[in-house]
């Protein structure tokens, strides 16, 4: 009686639970079918590696010069936030009072809470206009990487955390200094970890549109940036103005094909991030 | 608590210079006094005074809990917190040339749990040495320090194969080659032995002699037969205090203190 009683209950939370989670799994498998078959019709080889000469709007030919500049950026932007994020999680494990800590993660917190079109707005402002560095590749790489910094500096930490305070001790019980124990003891030790963190920070920086909208992007018209004062295309923004301003279904059809390349281009991302990072655990 | 410290160290001065009349004479290798330690507001360490000669082997005895490692912790810098005076080689260790890592390698300590890194053999016993080019070119000396540990002969055909290979045992005893590697003036050992079959167990206590010929060891150990074994001088703590010291042979079979009897005969100590 009472057994069955508990087992009555158990179905019941089972079915809330499961209620409750169908939606959440259900509805980004539907978005990803539909972006997919939407895509169908033009995703081949020849529009992945095809350049447009922005003569068609972006109807003719291929998203090779977007699926460049998004990655050049994404890869730009990680090359300049890594080296600033691992600096300051050192620091912070290292030389960093009690009192600087609760400060650092404080303010990381609170940056991480900023809205990306924030970060395109001080970087238009400051970067295009003051420094005068115009719509560019690196106008763009600065200001993806004041969105990426929090979540590498947090990510590196996090990594920094997992190291056994054991591990650390005999190492200082040798008397190395914090500068081998930070290069012999913790980066050999948690360097794959470090990577996993950068690859999802490129995965965030592809995702973002909205900061490099007016620092760093031109709807066509760029294969290969010449320089670093340059503008690119990207992916992102390919989508965006595509869907803003067309009608024509085969042009809806290639920001499709753009959004299903992003999505894969992510999600690979995203799987090579967690490989690493099981290689990192044993 | 200032005034409880200058009480403390009225009773405390004319009962050492009774004890040992030489002892402010005498060159020492270690001196404590007063070492105190409080962590979370707890009093872990209080008032603990005492020395370590030149050279020999002082087994540190005492209960679970009663500060042992923490004490060991404060004389090599891991923990810094403490309050106090220690005197190594007759300098002051707070104020110690080149800072707590230059002092640490002085004074090296073995923890009493073994972390081997994640390298070779090898390259843990060469961890401490300074510079990849001496590391290199360290097998005479990884050798040496293998063979102090009692390790060379278990390992001595698979130097390469990774240090997390080894048996709990044998990565206490690379801890222990890894300490002496680099060459120390005075060793530290928290339970060097806990995790030692008899016979590994014999082999690093008759090393723990040869290498107390020239430098002076402090060893924790639960093993109240080995610490008679090691002779030389012993101190029993309790509950952060040091109860008694003495020759480890006068200190087992005279107990000045009620509690050190007891201790040594039912392993209880009820000191507060
Ligand atoms: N980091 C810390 N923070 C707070 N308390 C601590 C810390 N480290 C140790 N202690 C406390 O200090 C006391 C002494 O610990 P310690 O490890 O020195 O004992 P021990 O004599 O070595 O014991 P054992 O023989 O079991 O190793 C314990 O009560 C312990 O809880
Ligand atoms: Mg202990």
């Amino acid at each position: 009686m009472n057994s069955q009683h508990l087992l009555a209950r158990d179905t019941i939370s089972k079915g809330i639970v499961w209620l409750l989670a169908v939606p959440a799994l259900l509805i980004p498998t539907i978005v990803l079918c539909y972006i997919f078959w939407q895509a169908a019709p033009v995703l081949d080889w020849g529009f992945i590696v095809g350049t447009t000469d922005g003569a068609g709007f972006g109807v003719s030919d291929g998203i090779f010069a977007q699926l460049l500049g998004s990655l050049l950026l994404a890869v730009m932007a990680c090359a300049i936030a890594a080296p600033f994020a691992l600096g300051t999680a050192l620091y912070y494990r290292t030389y960093a009072s009690p009192r600087q800590q609760r400060l650092l993660t404080a303010m990381f917190n609170m940056l991480q809470g900023i809205p990306p079109i924030v970060f395109g707005l001080c970087g238009l402002v400051v970067l295009v206009n003051l420094f005068a560095w115009g719509v560019s590749l690196i106008s763009g790489a600065v200001v993806l990487a004041m969105v990426v910094l929090p979540l590498l500096v947090l990510n590196t930490l996090a990594t920094l955390e997992r190291i056994p305070h054991g591990y650390t001790e005999a190492g200082m019980a040798l008397g190395l200094g914090n500068g081998a124990i930070i290069g012999r003891l913790w980066l050999p030790r948690s360097w794959l970890n470090l990577l996993t963190g950068v690859l999802l920070a490129m995965a965030r920086a592809l995702s973002e549109t909205a900061p490099i909208m007016f620092t760093a992007t031109v709807f066509s018209g760029v294969v290969w940036p010449d320089s670093l004062f340059s503008p690119v295309t990207t992916l992102q923004t390919h989508i965006f103005y595509l869907a803003q301003e067309s009608n024509d279904p085969q042009v809806i059809s290639i920001a499709w094909g753009s959004a299903a390349v992003l999505v894969l281009l992510v999600a690979s991302l995203g799987v090579l991030a967690r490989l690493l990072y099981k290689l990192g655990e044993d | 608590m200032v005034a409880d410290l200058t009480q403390a160290d009225c009773l405390r001065v004319p009962a050492q210079s009774l004890e040992k009349p030489s002892s402010n004479m005498e060159v020492t290798a270690l001196q404590v006094e007063q070492l105190g330690l409080q962590l979370d507001g707890k009093v872990i360490l209080q008032d603990v005074s005492f020395s370590l000669p030149t050279s020999g082997v002082t087994s540190v005895i005492g209960p679970s809990g009663a500060g042992k490692s923490s004490l060991l912790r404060c004389l090599n810098g891991l923990l810094t917190q403490w309050s106090g005076t220690v005197l190594v080689d007759g300098a002051d260790s707070r104020q110690w040339r080149g800072g707590w890592d230059r002092l640490r390698r002085h004074v090296g300590l073995i923890a009493q749990k073994p972390v081997v890194f994640d390298a070779s053999i090898r390259a843990n016993v060469c961890f401490g040495i300074h510079g990849w080019r001496q590391r290199r070119r360290a097998d005479e000396l990884v050798e040496i320090s293998l063979r102090q540990a009692a390790l060379w002969d278990e390992v001595k055909d698979r130097l390469d194969a990774p240090a997390a290979t080894l048996s709990v045992g044998q990565q206490q005893r690379l801890c222990i080659a890894r300490a002496v590697a680099i060459k120390p003036a005075i060793l530290l050992l928290d339970e060097p032995t806990a995790s030692l079959d008899p016979r590994s167990k014999q082999l690093v206590e008759q090393s723990m002699q040869r290498l107390a010929r020239d430098i002076p060891l402090l060893c924790v150990t639960h093993d109240l037969e080995q610490a008679q074994r090691l002779a030389g001088r012993t101190i029993f703590m309790c509950d952060g205090r040091v109860i008694e010291e003495g020759e480890s042979n006068q200190l087992f079979s005279q107990p000045e203190c009620i509690e050190t009897r007891e201790f040594l005969r039912w392993s209880v100590c009820d000191c507060n």
